[in-house]
């Protein structure tokens, strides 16, 4: 996959809050096809890094190429406008309302003017459900309101949301996060079944090591704001991740620290 | 995919069409209203009345529907704008001053004229305030006074959303604070334009309106009220009715004979009733007494009476005819017509003439039902399809349901409101008009406390508090059981009026616990 050009590019990614440097020169390169897990303990920088990518912040200095040409996002939606789509934690969704509803909100398919034109229900259910059906997630009922969903499921629709609205960069925020294990499978599935569409690169930003190995293509581990190692499962040894994870200090010191 | 998940990813049973009808959130408040319904028809029934029939009763006879009804849809349309607001996050508690300040508006317009006048300071002779008149508008149509007070109340409902939406204020306290400015307003509006030259303050009431809905236009004489043309010269009325072509003259006095057929009926059944009664009860006196030849002479006289002679109805005369003519004269202010008028007059005609719609004289018991109704249903039907139907309606339910997420998505959450907010004051403006063109005044305590009803109303319908849920057949459902649960009391001489509040109370309660629990088995409980 590497013979291929990046979908996105990030070079030497500066970015400052007053007097607090968040990000000190981040590099990254994200292809289509490909999960690329950003691994990193809390305050490390992944929160500043994707809000920079979904066009929440703006950077300090630094580029950033979407399919090689180099963009500057003003605000999120100019981010999705270039096929950036975000996946927050919370999801974005109305648990009170159907899945439909949910699917398109803010985009509905209407006949007639704005904002007061009518919902072309058939078509957005029945689009709502295929959708989810590529990603691997049969809804028999897209009538249902989200919140008689599983967690795994609402993960599922706004992942699903994302890429059909057009997102080519898919970054998922903690997606297994604050859920049950048999659903956390469940998610790591639907990554992969995105992956294998093969032309959307996937940001995955994780705590959890095994996750990670389990579906990434390729890692980034970052520590205060930089770039502490890289590399394919292949090229790491688990002892490295696990020293990565802990933002570089040896877990040996460390063990033997507590053990005084 | 593998059965396993499968399994997993679709737990929810197929309903059918009745188990979907029970589970609609509507169904709770739908059947107490017709509880409702029907203890008020059963109760109101009269005492000495030996009938079953529910529509016999004082609360569901064609009077009782009618005025019933007018309560349920004023309520009924603040209770949408309400609730709107309420799904879509936020509360408006302004509504009742709002109805205030429009009537004064719409009174003060209509009585005084429209100007737009530019204040200043004269320092000519000493120091007096002087106003510069822009433009003047002596007399105001109804319908360019309801224009007029709509300009006013839009502009206060969008101020007050744009508060909220910019500040992030609670519309709690945004909304509270408009309660008493504009009832402020209203009344130092009255004090200030509603005075005759005479007084240095104004009256707080506006109560000597003509009947704008009644205007017709006479020919030949000009616009002149109904009831004062009914009262003209009858040799002026008369020269009316050689205009009338034979075939109207043909059918108003059918009309009219069979009116007056039955009320001669209904006057010949209650001098029946009274002579036997009478009789009947000087008969028992005279066996107590043991009189017998009293008994037989009265037995006889009996016997008259329960073979008298049935009035004779009144003949129609050509008065008559013109007089009904004028009563369907077409208003000439069809918007005060429209919200003060009647509709279905020609439904309650009908069931006038197969014996319904009667009073105890024999006379047509309602006109028809008020335009309030009518306006109440057509403001529901639109709320109904923007709610539900289009996008905007998705938009109002993800504004509530999850802020967050729906400006995540790019929903304009800060103009729904906006637009919420106005439309509650477009609503309160509506309430007060069909108030004003009904009874001609306006005065400055109206619309108290309709805020906490319109709320209550819109809870009761199944509208969650915090906001996301809820709709408008639901809201028309808690406006018809706040309703008649306002009147129903009165109906029923042996309970004390004032139980209403406390049977509301209850209802209000349950009706927010069970609010709450269908919201918390649909978000999984958070």
């Amino acid at each position: 996959m590497s013979n291929l050009d990046p979908l996105v590019k990030i070079e030497n990614l500066k970015k400052n809050f007053g007097n607090f440097t968040a990000l000190n020169g981040v590099s990254l390169e994200v292809f289509p096809g490909e999960v690329h897990a950003l691994l990193g303990d809390n305050g490390a920088g992944k929160s500043t890094l994707i809000k920079i990518l979904s066009g929440v912040y703006q950077p300090t200095s630094g580029k950033i190429f979407v399919e090689g040409s180099e963009v500057k996002f003003s605000s999120p939606r100019d981010a999705s406008n270039v096929g950036i789509g975000t996946v927050y934690q919370d999801l974005a969704l109305n648990a009170l309302t159907s899945m439909t509803r949910n699917f398109f909100l803010g985009r509905e398919q209407i006949i007639g003017p704005p904002p007061f034109g009518i919902l072309k229900s058939k078509e957005m259910n029945k689009i709502a459900v295929e959708e989810m059906k590529k990603i691997g997630i049969f809804i028999s009922d897209p009538e249902q309101a989200v919140g008689t969903m599983s967690g795994g499921q609402r993960q599922t629709l706004a992942i699903a949301r994302a890429i059909y609205f057009g997102a080519k960069v898919l970054i998922l925020d903690e997606p297994t996060s604050a859920l049950g294990q048999k659903q956390q499978m469940e998610v790591l599935k639907t990554i992969l079944k995105v992956r294998d569409l093969g032309n959307i690169a996937i940001i995955l930003i994780t705590h959890n090591e095994i996750h990670a190995r389990l579906v990434a293509d390729r890692f980034t581990f970052l520590s205060l704001g930089e770039v502490i190692g890289t590399g394919t499962p292949d090229d790491l040894k688990d002892s490295d991740i696990k020293r990565l994870m802990a933002g570089g200090a040896e877990i040996g010191d460390l063990a033997a620290e507590l053990k005084r | 995919m593998n059965s396993n998940s499968r399994a997993e990813s679709d737990r929810l049973k197929k309903r059918n069409w009745f188990i979907e009808i029970l589970q609609r959130p509507e169904i709770g408040p739908f059947g107490v209203m017709l509880l409702l319904i029907l203890a008020l028809g059963f109760f109101s029934i009269p005492e000495n009345a030996n009938t079953w029939n529910l529509f016999e009763g004082e609360g569901l006879n064609a009077l009782g529907i009618r005025n019933n009804l007018r309560i349920i849809a004023q309520l009924g349309i603040i209770a949408l704008g309400a609730g709107l607001l309420i799904i879509a996050g936020e509360f408006d508690l302004s509504i009742g001053s709002m109805i205030g300040f429009a009537g004064m508006c719409m009174a003060i317009t209509l009585k005084w004229g429209f100007h737009i006048v530019i204040p200043y300071i004269s320092f000519t002779n000493g120091i007096s305030v002087e106003k510069f008149v822009i433009a003047s508008f002596n007399n105001v149509t109804p319908l360019a006074a309801v224009f007029i007070t709509l300009c006013f109340t839009l502009f206060f409902g969008w101020l007050m959303g744009l508060i909220v939406v910019k500040t992030g204020l609670a519309s709690f306290i945004v909304s509270l604070s408009f309660l008493f400015f504009l009832r402020g307003l209203t009344e130092v509006c009255y004090r200030a334009f509603n005075k005759a030259p005479d007084q240095t303050a104004g009256s707080t009431q506006v109560s000597d309106l003509p009947d704008f809905k009644n205007i017709v236009n006479l020919p030949e004489y000009g616009e002149i009220g109904r009831v004062a043309a009914k009262r003209l010269d009858p040799e002026i009325l008369l020269r009316y009715y050689e205009k009338l072509s034979p075939d109207q003259i043909a059918a108003f006095s059918q009309k009219l004979s069979m009116a007056f057929e039955r009320v001669a009926a209904k006057k010949t059944e209650i001098l029946m009733n009274k002579n036997i009664s009478n009789i009947e009860r000087e008969i028992n006196n005279a066996k107590e007494a043991g009189n017998t030849d009293l008994v037989t002479t009265l037995q006889s006289r009996l016997l008259d009476a329960q073979n008298m002679a049935p009035v004779v109805p009144k003949d129609v005369t050509n008065l008559d005819i013109v007089k009904a003519w004028i009563d369907t004269l077409p208003s000439e202010r069809p918007a005060a017509d429209f919200f003060g008028g009647n509709v279905l007059e020609g439904m309650f005609e009908w069931l006038y003439q197969i014996g319904w719609n009667v009073n105890n004289y024999g006379n047509k018991f309602a006109p028809g039902l008020y335009n309030a109704v009518f306006l109440w249903i057509l403001i529901a039907i639109v709320a109904w399809i923007v709610l539900s139907k289009t996008q905007a309606g998705n938009w109002i339910y993800s504004t509530g349901g999850n802020l967050n997420a729906a400006k995540a998505n790019g929903v304009p959450t800060g103009k729904v409101k906006i637009s919420l907010f106005m439309f509650s004051a477009f609503c309160a403006t509506m309430f007060a008009a069909t108030q004003v063109f009904e009874t001609n005044t306006a005065d400055a305590a109206k619309g108290v406390l309709k805020e906490l009803e319109a709320i209550a109303a819109a809870v009761i319908g199944g509208v969650v508090l915090t906001g996301g849920f809820g709709t408008v057949l639901g809201i028309m459902f808690g406006s018809i059981i706040f309703g008649i649960a306002s009147v129903a009391f009165f109906y029923i001489p042996y309970v004390d009026g004032s139980f209403y509040r406390i049977f509301l109370g209850a209802v209000l309660l349950i009706a927010a616990l069970t609010n709450e629990n269908i919201r918390k088995r649909i978000t999984g409980g958070i």
